[in-house]
C-alpha cells in the first residue's frame, strides 16, 4: 500500500489582553483588530468556503483564553466596528484619490475596500459580532479541532517551581475554552513551545491528550527518538508530544527562505499610512499625528531597497500556486526519503502563529487554501490532527522530552533576557502572596471574595509571555512595561488591604471596570490545598 | 526601535522614523544617509544572539506591531490610584535560581534589612558571595563541585556560566567576614542542566545513516541551516570534527 504523509498543521491564535474602553481609541488595540480583520475573517471564509466545495481537510487552532475573552467581548466589538468602518471610509476615499492621481493603484484600493466590506458583511450576518462562533461551527462540522493554551499565555518554564501558577493557567484555561465552545479541549498549544520536564503532568490532570514541541525537543532527549520528529512520543505519563518539522515550517515561515519573501508577494512595510501627507491620512492614523498601518498597501515585496513595483495580484496567485505545488513536492520528497526508515506513515507537525496567514504574509490564506484542495486531490498528503494520529496509532514510544522552546537559541533566554529578567522577582514573588492570600481567605464571598479574583486576574495577566517578548524585541517597551507594573502594582494593592482585613471597594470597582478578563475566574485556583474546581465539559 | 528592514522602507517612512528617533535636518538628509544613520542607532539593539538559525526563530518575527517606530505612551493609561512602584526588592532575605538555558543561569537575591543590620552590628567588615554547587545523582543528590562568585552589597542579581551539562546546580547566598568566618544566608531551589543522549553516542551517528536523517532531516532548513540550539551544534561540531579525523 502507498505511503501517506500525515500533516498537522496547528495554528495558534493569541492576542494580548488589551482593552481600554476609557479612551476614544487605543493605539495597542489595533493589534486585535488587524487580526481580526486581515486574518481571523479571511481564515473563515476560506475554511467555509473548502468545507462547502466539499474539501476535506482537519486543522487544529488554538484559540488563547485572552483572545476568546476579547473576540466576546461587547466593547471590543463595538470597537472593532469603529474600526471595519473607518477603515472602509477610507477605502471609499481611496477610490476617488487613486482614480485621481494613483491609477495604477486603483484597482487594488479597490480590492481592500471589497475585503473589508466583505469583512463588515460577515461579521454581522454570520457571526453577529462574535467571531468565535464561526470557529466553533467549523469544529462541529468535523473539519476544526480547537485547543487551548495557558490563559494568559504564560511562558510555563519559568514558573516550573510555582506548580500553582501553572495549575491555575491551565485550569482557567480549559474552564475559558469549556465556556465559550461547550467541549473539554483534548490539545493544549504550550506558549512559546516552552517545556520543561514533568509540564505533562499538570496536562494530565486536564485530562489533555496531546500538546505540540518545539522542533529540537526530542533530538536533545536522554534517549533516541525512534522516529524522529515524524512521530509523537508518549510521555512517562501517557500525554503525548507532537515536535515540530522545522525542515518544513522554515520553507514557509523564515524571512531569509520563505516563501513570504518572494518578490512578487506584498510588501508589508509599504502602507499609505506611512506614504501619504499627514492632511490626507490624519483622520485615519492614531492622534497626535502618529502614522499606523492602515492595511492599504499598494507595493510589491520587488527586492531590496525603496524601488518597489506595483502589487499584481495576478503574479501573486501564480506564485501561491508554485509554492503549494514546490511545497507538496518537499513533503513527498521527503516521505519518500522517509520510506525506508520507518515502518509507519510519518506526521509532520506543523506549528504556526495564526497572524502569519493573512496578516503577516498577505497571501497566506490564499497558500493554506491551496494547498489544503490541492492535498485533498491527491491521496499522499492528508491534512489531519494530532488527535486523529493519534487514533491511528494510539502506541508510540515512551520518552521525555528535553527542556526547549522555539525561541532564539532554543531556551528561556528570550524571556528571561538582560533587558526582562527583573520581571521574574516581582512575578514570583506575587505568585507566592497570591497563594497565601488563597490559603489565608479561602471561598470568601461578596466583596472579598471579588477583591480576591481581582488579585488573581492581576497575577495572571503579568505572567503573559507577551510582555517580556515585546521587551525584548524592543517594540512596544513602554506599553508592555507598564502593563507588568500596573498589574503587579494593582496586585499589591489587594495584598496589602488583604492583610489588614480591608476591602477597597472604590478601587476594586475602578480596577474591575479596567481588567475584567475572566468575569468568571474563582481565585481559589491559587491555593495549594484546595480541592480542585472541575468544570465538565 | 524599528525592527523590519530598513532598507525596505521608503524615503518619507525613513524620514519620519529619523525625526521620531529625534535625528537633526533630516530633511537634508539623501535616502542613503538615513538608512546609513538609522542603521548605525540600531546596530546596538540589534539581535544579540546571531547563531544562523536564530533568524528562523518564531520569536524574531514581529508580532503585535501596528507601528514602525515605537511611540512613547500615546494614551497614559497609568496605575489606579493608590497603586505604588514596585519595590526594588522585598524585605527578607532569599536567593533565587532561574535557569535560562544549559549553559546560563540568572540568580536574583534580597537581603532583609533586619539581617542586614545585624551583620552590621557585629562592627567586623564583611562582604557576599555566591557559592555555585554543582550535583550529581549517584543513589542521592550530592555536591561534587563548587565555586564562589564575589558580589557587592549593591549587586541583587547575577548570570552564572554553567560549567557542565547533566548536573544539578544550587546557588548559596553567603557572607564572609574579615576574620574569616562565612555565613550562611540563603539557598536556592536546585536546576537541572539537560545533556543530550547524542552527546555520548556520536558513533551512532555517524555509522547509522538512518538514525542520522531521521535525527537531522527535520532539523535543517532546506539551505541547510540548522535549528538554533547550542546543544545541538555542540553535537554537529563534535561529529564534524570525529569525520574529519
Amino acid at each position: 500500500m502507498k505511503r501517506k504523509n500525515y500533516i498537522g498543521l496547528i495554528l495558534n491564535a493569541h492576542m494580548p489582553y488589551v482593552r481600554h474602553p476609557e479612551y476614544p481609541r487605543f493605539l495597542e488595540e489595533d493589534w486585535l483588530f488587524e487580526a481580526i480583520s486581515e486574518t481571523y475573517l479571511p481564515l473563515l471564509r476560506m475554511f467555509r468556503r473548502l468545507r462547502g466545495d466539499g474539501v476535506k481537510f482537519r486543522v487544529t487552532i488554538s484559540l488563547s483564553p485572552t483572545l476568546c475573552t476579547m473576540l466576546s467581548d461587547p466593547i471590543l466589538q463595538g470597537r472593532f466596528t469603529n474600526y471595519l468602518r473607518l477603515h472602509q471610509k477610507l477605502g471609499e476615499k481611496e477610490l476617488v484619490r487613486c482614480a485621481a492621481e494613483a491609477p495604477e493603484s486603483l484597482s487594488l484600493a479597490r480590492m481592500y475596500l471589497d475585503e473589508i466590506t466583505q469583512n463588515l458583511e460577515d461579521y454581522f450576518e454570520i457571526y453577529q459580532c462574535n467571531i468565535l462562533e464561526g470557529f466553533k461551527d467549523l469544529e462541529d462540522s468535523g473539519h476544526l479541532d480547537l485547543i487551548t493554551t495557558a490563559a494568559t499565555h504564560a511562558y510555563l518554564p519559568l514558573f516550573s517551581q510555582y506548580p500553582t501558577a501553572i495549575e491555575a493557567q491551565i485550569e482557567l484555561a480549559i474552564q475559558t475554552h469549556i465556556n465559550h465552545f461547550k467541549r473539554r479541549p483534548k490539545g493544549f498549544w504550550l506558549p512559546e513551545c516552552g517545556y520543561f520536564p514533568g509540564l505533562e503532568e499538570y496536562l494530565q490532570k486536564e485530562e489533555i491528550a496531546y500538546f505540540q514541541l518545539a522542533a529540537q525537543s526530542l533530538a536533545l532527549a536522554q534517549e533516541p527518538a525512534k522516529y524522529g520528529n515524524y512521530a509523537p512520543i508518549s510521555c512517562p505519563n501517557g500525554v503525548h508530544a507532537f515536535a515540530r518539522d522545522f525542515n518544513l515550517t522554515s520553507l514557509v515561515w523564515s524571512n531569509q527562505e520563505g516563501y513570504p519573501a518572494d518578490p512578487n508577494y506584498r510588501e508589508f512595510y509599504r502602507d499609505i499610512g506611512y506614504d501619504l501627507p499627514l492632511d490626507y491620512i490624519g483622520p485615519y492614523i492614531h492622534e497626535p499625528e502618529v502614522r499606523v498601518f492602515t492595511g492599504f498597501k499598494y507595493h510589491a515585496i520587488t527586492g531590496k531597497g525603496d524601488q518597489k513595483n506595483i502589487y499584481r495580484p495576478e503574479l501573486a496567485a501564480r506564485k501561491v500556486l508554485e509554492h503549494t505545488e514546490n511545497f507538496l513536492y518537499e513533503v513527498e520528497k521527503k516521505g519518500r526519503k522517509l520510506a525506508p526508515l520507518i515502518d509507519r506513515d510519518p506526521f509532520y507537525t506543523l506549528a504556526f502563529d495564526t497572524e502569519l496567514f493573512g496578516h503577516w504574509w498577505f497571501e497566506g490564506i490564499a497558500w493554506l487554501e491551496s494547498l489544503l484542495r490541492k492535498a485533498d486531490q491527491g491521496e499522499s498528503v492528508v491534512f489531519e490532527t494530532p488527535t486523529d494520529y493519534l487514533r491511528r496509532y494510539p502506541d508510540n514510544q515512551e520518552l521525555q522530552p528535553a527542556l526547549s522552546s522555539w525561541g532564539e537559541g532554543g531556551y528561556s533566554d528570550v524571556w528571561a533576557s538582560g533587558s526582562n529578567v527583573w520581571i521574574y522577582r516581582h512575578l514570583h514573588k506575587a505568585i507566592e502572596r497570591m497563594e497565601e492570600l488563597s490559603v489565608r481567605f479561602p471561598n470568601q464571598s461578596s466583596l472579598k471574595q471579588r477583591f480576591l479574583n481581582q488579585a488573581a486576574r492581576e497575577v495572571l495577566l503579568a505572567m503573559s509571555s507577551d510582555w517580556p517578548f515585546i521587551i525584548h524585541n524592543g517594540t512596544f517597551v513602554t506599553y508592555a512595561e507598564s502593563r507588568i507594573k500596573d498589574h503587579l502594582g494593582n496586585f499589591n494593592v489587594v495584598y496589602e488591604n488583604m492583610c489588614k482585613n480591608a476591602v477597597n471597594t472604590e478601587w476594586l470597582v475602578k480596577a474591575e471596570k479596567r481588567n475584567i478578563v475572566f468575569p468568571d475566574i474563582d481565585y481559589n485556583i491559587f491555593n495549594p490545598d484546595s480541592d480542585r474546581i472541575r468544570y465538565n465539559g | 526601535m524599528i525592527t523590519v528592514n530598513i532598507d525596505a522602507l521608503s524615503i518619507s517612512e525613513l524620514r519620519y522614523i529619523a525625526k521620531k528617533e529625534g535625528i537633526d535636518d533630516v530633511k537634508l538628509m539623501d535616502r542613503e544617509d538615513l538608512v546609513e544613520t538609522l542603521k548605525e542607532l540600531y546596530e546596538e539593539q540589534m539581535s544579540t544572539f546571531g547563531g544562523e538559525g536564530a533568524s528562523y526563530s518564531p520569536s524574531t518575527q514581529p508580532r503585535f506591531m501596528n507601528t514602525i517606530v515605537e511611540h512613547e505612551l500615546l494614551n497614559s493609561v497609568g496605575p489606579l490610584p493608590g497603586v505604588e512602584p514596585l519595590p526594588d526588592f522585598y524585605p527578607e532575605t532569599r536567593i533565587y535560581l532561574l535557569l535560562k538555558d544549559p549553559y546560563w543561569a540568572h540568580a536574583y537575591w534580597s537581603i532583609c534589612p533586619t539581617d542586614l543590620q545585624r551583620l552590621e552590628h557585629k562592627e567586623v567588615p564583611f562582604e557576599f558571595f555566591l557559592r555555585v554547587s554543582i550535583l550529581k545523582e549517584n543513589s542521592q543528590l550530592v555536591e561534587v563541585d563548587s565555586f564562589d562568585i564575589d558580589v557587592s552589597r549593591e549587586d541583587t542579581s547575577w548570570n552564572i556560566n554553567l560549567p557542565e551539562r547533566g548536573c544539578s546546580y544550587l546557588v548559596s547566598l553567603f557572607y564572609r567576614d574579615e576574620k574569616g568566618n562565612n555565613g550562611l544566608l540563603s539557598q536556592s531551589e536546585k536546576v537541572f542542566t539537560p545533556r543530550c543522549y547524542w552527546m555520548d553516542h556520536l558513533d551512532k551517528l555517524q555509522k547509522d545513516r538512518a538514525c542520522f536523517t531521521l535525527l537531522t532531516s527535520s532539523l535543517v532548513t532546506k539551505g541547510g541551516v540548522m535549528v538554533e540550539n547550542p546543544l545541538l551544534k555542540e553535537v554537529a561540531d563534535k561529529l564534524d570534527t570525529w569525520m574529519d579525523n
